[in-house]
């Protein structure tokens, strides 16, 4: 008989950490991949090194390219293959209200004393949604380990609804739209 | 003569402001507890800390709900005591 607010808990953190780690590596792969392409086409002047840096790019690895590894077919065709370094940073994916709004829903519908079918953006948690005020600091920091910020107390007990929720981490995260 | 134009449900301010200590040591409670690093006394602690204060959530009797106040605190202190030991 496992406890569905730690599994919620610990569910959507597993969930979310690795959706998000996924989301994380498939967009460097992605910029990766690119960088690949671009690099060959943009920096070596000479035809000949575009072909034969094609099938080495291929095997080389993004940070020997970084590093300005010259590839020694480039050296002895005497081409001038350059390649620039490239600054990479390490974040999350930008928010949107939208995704914001998913994430909430989903959160709230792993919630254990919530029927997922009751459940709408504007459903109050205490008067729709027949909640009390143990629960709704339960759902709230829920939200707090899902969107990886601190919600100060006083700030928190004024948040009744997924939109006002919603509301509130879109101008705390700087969400425009 | 004046008639209050509170509805009949509404706390007085003393009954309001314990109700806000009451949740505010419950949330400081979920916060240490999400600090515990094993995950099965993590779940368990949880479910204890929401039993406790579901069991009590009806009680009305302000010196109780104050002495039930006190008592959480001092579980809040020992926990925070505790992972402070456990984390050197």
């Amino acid at each position: 008989m496992e406890d569905s607010v730690s599994r919620m808990r610990s569910g959507s953190l597993v969930h979310c950490g690795s959706g998000l780690r996924n989301m994380a590596a498939r967009i460097i792969a992605r910029c990766v991949r690119s960088l690949n392409h671009r690099a060959v086409c943009f920096n070596s002047i000479n035809t000949a090194a575009t072909l034969t840096a094609a099938p080495l790019t291929h095997g080389r690895t993004f940070s020997q390219l970084t590093n300005g590894h010259k590839s020694p077919l480039a050296q002895i065709s005497g081409s001038s293959f350059q390649v620039f370094q490239w600054r990479q940073y390490g974040d999350l994916p930008p928010l949107t209200l939208e995704t914001i709004h998913d994430r909430v829903l989903y959160v709230l519908k792993l919630y254990d004393k919530i029927t997922p079918e009751k459940l709408q953006a504007t459903s109050h948690f205490m008067k729709d949604l027949g909640l009390d005020s143990l629960d709704q600091v339960e759902i709230i920091m829920a939200m707090e380990d899902e969107f990886g910020f601190e919600i100060p107390d006083a700030d928190a007990e004024k948040l009744m609804t997924p939109q006002e929720i919603v509301q509130y981490i879109a101008d705390k995260k700087d969400v425009y739209e | 003569m004046a008639v209050s134009r509170l509805p009949p449900a509404a706390l007085s301010l003393k009954q309001f402001l314990q109700r806000q200590k009451v949740l505010g040591v419950y949330r400081d409670l979920l916060r240490s507890i999400r600090k515990i690093p094993i995950e099965s006394d993590r779940r368990y602690l949880r479910d204890w800390a929401r039993e406790e204060f579901k069991r009590n959530k009806s009680e009305t009797d302000q010196d109780v709900i104050r002495m039930m106040i006190t008592q959480a605190h001092n579980h809040l202190e020992d926990l925070r005591r505790s992972l402070a030991l456990a984390r050197c």
